[in-house]
């Protein structure tokens, strides 16, 4: 039977203790806390190597009055002494007066009290002298008073009955402090003292493994305490990405390996690319002050670098220019084209990568982008969004090919069962085509808007391939898969709910 | 996207068909209108009309007009004519050229209006105000009953206080400038007249008022009822072509219901507009070729599919051959413009889930931009560090960007129409992001590590959008023992790892502690800042921890980068 250390300590502490000690006094003599202590004699309980015994006791000690009576004595004592001095009988005027000059004057009622509860004077009740009856020993509280001088404290369980009256006495003066404690004491058994008479396997027990003992091989002469695996262990809160950023990036790679490319535009957006280039009108409800944000200064940004487009775009709206379109029909407006907006959506991506020199045809390009709109924050809305949206461009592309897209981001990306297209309207976009992906389980939801863009968008822009385009609803695709449904979360301020939302 | 109410029976009725009680089959079946049922209940289906574009969808009219064709029921353009004149001359007054210069106006004969059909009239005419125009602003209607009604008809001003008349729903005259206080269309529309000093008003040839448009009609005289017969209709706005396509949605819908259109003649003073001859039901003529529906659809269609097709869409086809078809556009369809719009009316009538989708040939490679390989690097290394990724909004105010940093404001870029006092400007750095975060996570468990990397915006007259986005990565650490040196380990790590070597030159910031803050330098060039934030800083934020930061921008970086290979 291996015992650990301080089990050993302990059965050794109790035999050099003569059987039976308290659980302080075994801590006084092994040098083990109270702690260990207590965790050895349960394993060693358990065992039946020892028994724990436990008792409530009551201890009691004097408060700062009770230490100054242990003093002084008595207040009724130490008046009784004055009234001898003054010849064992005085009128009450002239012993009080006596009495003040030694001892406190709120005290003198309570000594006159006692002093003749005792029967030890009397007051004559019709001239108020005091006379001395007796002469007492000392009494019971007296002697408790100096016992718990000299010790300072005692248990209440060992007095006998005489001091248990004087301590009742005491404290029903108040000048006692009590306080309640359990006492543990530990006891060898029969096989306690037969495990000890045959010797002690010892083994050397360590709780941290240290370099010193790998390095020495020490550990070899060790044995490794032994944990409550189940015991709860500190928090780690590891580094991670955003959710909804983790869930932005796989959408990326999704798309990197569906063949698209990454492309990126400005924030801060002249009209010119957020709306005019897309055959918005610059009446299109869309673009008033209740839908998209107007930089307040500079109000406009340079047109120079694009006026050809610029020039393009207006007889595009006027007029059709060789569009082939009739056109908007009304003034355009080269200074609202100039206007600098916070960019409303990412198409305006796509038409700053129609114009670039980077264009690669056949080219298929996505942009994960920060979109802004004036909206009141809630639970179905936000100011500052993300949009996922792209361009597919090249010769040849049909309505066909934009619903193979679509289907194909339907299953990859949002894990479709069942795909269904239905029409829709865009401005920039004809035919435009709503995706709805059906989910077992989830059921029907509108996953993304696309469409191929008017020839009023991409031949001014000097365009003249189909360019499919299209959006993907990833926000609520997210909420989805995070189990929210307050889209407020995505940008949430929550930090204990990112650190907790588990990645799968 | 307008949403419309109809009822049921009376769409029915206007169709000659029975919708399907299921719900999604007659969602699927309004699809073919651009519609959605939104709502459903025994009597009443709401829809939202996807296109804005298309305010002949926006009644239960138009949308029986489209569905009849795409169910085979009626196939075709259909004829819409004005048989004959009115006899209302209306004469527009000099003085509403820069109010509200025109009108159109239309009287419809011999309708016979259920309850339904009034009801459907007065959303349709509401729809119409409120999106198509623009809230009164560009177009508004009026509907008045024409027997009570003597013409001639005079469009013309009026003094505030000088003009009386009892407003529709009302029993009392009040003047136009009680009506903007009193009357519930006065205080909603009063805005697009109060800025003038004249205001438009509508009158016959007994001097009685018909409207004071476009905010309220006469209890008198714009009052239709089932009792109602004939109809005249008006409509003023700010653009002539707006007013003539109301006008003539407006007068359809009656003539769906059995009404006879007949015509008046606006007399107008301006140089450009003498006399016009209002409503306008002129059909268009379009040209399309047939390789080009067969291209942009992707479906080898044969000629006579194509012609089903236009006519079920309620086109007429004039001319047919191999290579082209003359298809006549009906009066109501202003949002053609292009071919396009009817190639894409045909591929609805195909129906877009009967086609078979095909993943486009051509092969291309995807991939990152550069910038953002360097971003998703950063993200890495901070992770790895033990930092949790946030995500803040990049709009926010100077209070938290500059008063709440202990620093003075700088220039930043604003908006002119903020909707919430917290977001009212770009932020042009990220660590007052990071602050205002933890302001709201006193409670939760330290040490708290974290993160963002995300765009700023700065000011810079030289681009032509006057504005430079900028990629930074912020982070903070805060806990009962944070400080400089902790910061500055989580610099080294992301320089080692970014094969950089840096200098930090001493400064002074108002967010940091002095003597614990520096400017990150690399090669010549301030990349960043770093230090441990300053305890008023702390105090602004209400955070009872030391805390320490770093911000980079990562766009120098990546020209630093680019300019190494």
């Amino acid at each position: 039977m291996g015992l650990r250390e301080n089990e050993v300590r302990l059965l050794m502490a109790l035999r050099d203790a003569g059987g039976r000690a308290t659980v302080d006094e075994i801590a006084e003599s092994s040098g083990l806390a109270v702690a260990a202590i207590m965790r050895a004699a349960l394993t060693l309980e358990t065992r039946k190597l020892i028994r724990i015994y436990e008792r409530r006791i009551t201890k009691f000690s004097l408060n700062e009055e009770g230490r100054r009576y242990a003093e002084e004595g008595l207040p009724e004592r130490r008046l009784l002494g004055i009234l001898l001095r003054l010849g064992g009988g005085a009128p009450r005027e002239k012993l009080l007066a006596e009495a003040s000059r030694s001892m406190g004057s709120e005290i003198l009622p309570i000594a006159l009290g006692w002093l003749v509860r005792k029967g030890w004077a009397r007051i004559d009740p019709k001239d108020q002298r005091i006379e001395v009856l007796r002469v007492p020993e000392e009494g019971g509280d007296e002697k408790l008073l100096k016992m718990l001088k000299d010790a300072g404290e005692l248990i209440l369980e060992d007095l006998g009955d005489d001091l248990r009256e004087a301590f009742k006495i005491l404290k029903s003066r108040k000048i006692i402090n009590l306080r309640e404690e359990t006492i543990r004491e530990v006891e060898l058994t029969g096989d306690g003292w037969s495990l000890l008479k045959r010797g002690l396997e010892f083994v050397e027990e360590v709780t941290q493994l240290t370099p010193d003992l790998i390095v020495t091989g020490r550990w070899r002469e060790k044995v490794i305490a032994r944990y409550d695996i189940n015991a709860p262990a500190p928090r780690a809160w590891p580094g991670k990405k955003h959710p909804y950023l983790r869930f932005l990036d796989w959408v990326c790679e999704k798309l990197i390996a569906l063949g698209f490319k990454e492309m990126r535009g400005p924030i801060v957006e002249i009209s010119l690319f957020n709306c005019d280039g897309l055959y918005m009108p610059q009446d299109h409800p869309a673009r008033e002050i209740h839908d998209i944000y107007f930089v307040k200064d500079p109000e406009f940004g340079d047109l120079t670098p694009y006026m050809e487009i610029v020039e393009r775009v207006r007889e595009t709206h006027e007029n059709g220019w060789r569009t082939g379109s009739k056109g908007w029909g009304y003034r355009f407006s080269v200074s609202a084209a100039a206007r600098l907006v916070l960019r409303s959506h990412t198409t305006a991506v796509s038409a700053r990568t129609l114009i670039s020199d980077e264009l690669e045809m056949p080219g298929k390009y996505f942009a994960i982008g920060r979109c802004y709109r004036p909206e009141l924050i809630d639970k179905e809305h936000l100011s500052e969004f993300n949009q996922v949206e792209g361009i597919v461009v090249g010769e040849g592309l049909t309505l066909r090919d934009l619903l193979g897209i679509l289907e194909r981001f339907a299953i990859d990306i949002a894990g479709a069962d069942k795909v269904r297209f239905k029409p829709d309207y865009f401005p920039f976009t004809e035919p435009s085509v709503e995706l709805s992906a059906y989910k077992r389980g989830y059921g029907w939801m509108e996953f993304g808007g696309a469409g191929i863009f008017r020839p009023e968008v991409t031949k001014p822009l000097g365009i003249d391939v189909p360019v499919l385009a299209w959006g993907l609803g990833v926000d609520r695709l997210f909420m989805m898969w995070a189990g929210i449904d307050d889209i407020r979360y995505i940008f949430t301020h929550d930090l204990d709910w990112l650190r907790r939302k588990g990645l799968i | 996207m307008p949403t419309i109410e109809v009822e049921r029976g009376d769409l029915e009725e206007l169709l000659g068909a029975k919708l399907p009680d299921d719900p999604e089959e007659l969602d699927n079946l309004l699809s073919f209108v651009k519609g959605e049922v939104k709502q459903l209940s025994d009597a009443e289906i709401q829809i939202d009309i996807k296109d804005s574009n298309r305010a002949d969808l926006w009644s239960a009219e138009g949308i029986a007009r489209a569905l009849r064709g795409i169910l085979g029921i009626e196939r075709g353009l259909k004829e819409y004519r004005v048989e004959g004149d009115s006899g209302v001359i209306v004469y527009v007054d000099e003085r509403l050229r820069n109010i509200r210069p025109y009108i159109g106006c239309a009287v419809v004969k011999g309708v016979r209006l259920s309850d339904a059909a009034i009801r459907n009239l007065m959303r349709f005419q509401d729809k119409l105000d409120q999106t198509y125009g623009r809230g009164r602003r560009r177009t508004s209607i009026g509907l008045y009953n024409f027997d009570l009604i003597a013409p001639p008809l005079y469009y013309t001003v009026s003094k505030p206080g000088e003009t009386r008349f009892i407003p529709l729903g009302f029993s009392e005259e009040l003047s136009l400038e009680e009506i903007l206080e009193r009357h519930p269309k006065g205080v909603e529309y009063g805005h697009i007249v109060k800025p003038f000093e004249m205001w438009p008003i509508f009158i016959d040839s007994r001097r009685k008022v018909l409207s004071f448009p476009p905010i309220i009609n006469s209890n008198d005289l714009g009052r239709v009822t089932i009792d109602t017969r004939n109809v005249l209709v008006e409509v003023t706005g700010t653009s002539f072509k707006a007013v003539l396509h109301t006008l003539t949605n407006v007068v359809l819908a009656l003539a769906d219901r059995g009404g006879k259109i007949y015509s008046a003649e606006i007399h107008y003073p301006y140089e450009d507009l003498g006399v016009a001859t209002t409503p306008s039901l002129e059909k268009e003529k379009m040209e399309i070729k047939v390789d080009y529906i067969r291209g942009v659809i992707g479906i080898p269609l044969t000629l006579r599919e194509i012609i089903d097709l236009i006519e079920r869409s309620r086109y007429g086809v004039l001319e047919a051959d191999e290579e082209k078809v003359v298809v006549e556009v009906p009066c109501y369809r202003t949002d053609i413009m292009h071919p396009v719009d009817v190639v894409e009316d045909i591929a609805i009538a195909y129906d877009l889930n009967r086609m078979e989708p095909r993943w486009p040939q051509a092969v291309t490679m995807g991939g990152l931009a550069r910038e953002t390989e360097l971003r998703n690097i950063v993200r890495e290394v901070m992770i790895g560090l033990g930092y949790q990724e946030v995500l803040t909004f990049s709009m926010s105010n100077p209070t938290t960007l500059f008063t709440k940093m202990n620093v003075p404001c700088e220039d930043v870029i604003e908006v002119v129409n903020p909707k919430i006092s917290s977001m009212t400007c770009l932020r042009n750095w990220l660590i007052p992001s990071l602050m205002e975060l933890l302001s709201h996570n006193t409670h939760v468990e330290y040490p708290q590590r974290i993160f963002e990397v995300g765009y700023c915006v700065i000011r810079d007259d030289k681009l032509p959008n006057r504005a430079r986005d900028v990629e930074k990565l912020a982070c903070v650490t805060i806990h009962s023992c944070a400080g400089f040196s902790e910061i500055k380990s989580v610099l080294d790590a992301l320089f080692m790892n970014l094969n950089l070597e840096y200098t930090l030159r001493e400064d002074v910031h108002g967010s940091f502690i002095e003597g614990r803050f520096g400017i990150i330098v690399v090669e010549g060039e301030e990349v960043g800042i770093i230090g441990e934030i300053h305890p008023q800083v702390l105090e602004n934020w209400g955070l009872e921890n030391p805390a320490a930061a770093l911000e980079i921008n990562l766009s120098s970086i990546w020209q630093i980068i680019k300019r190494r290979r």
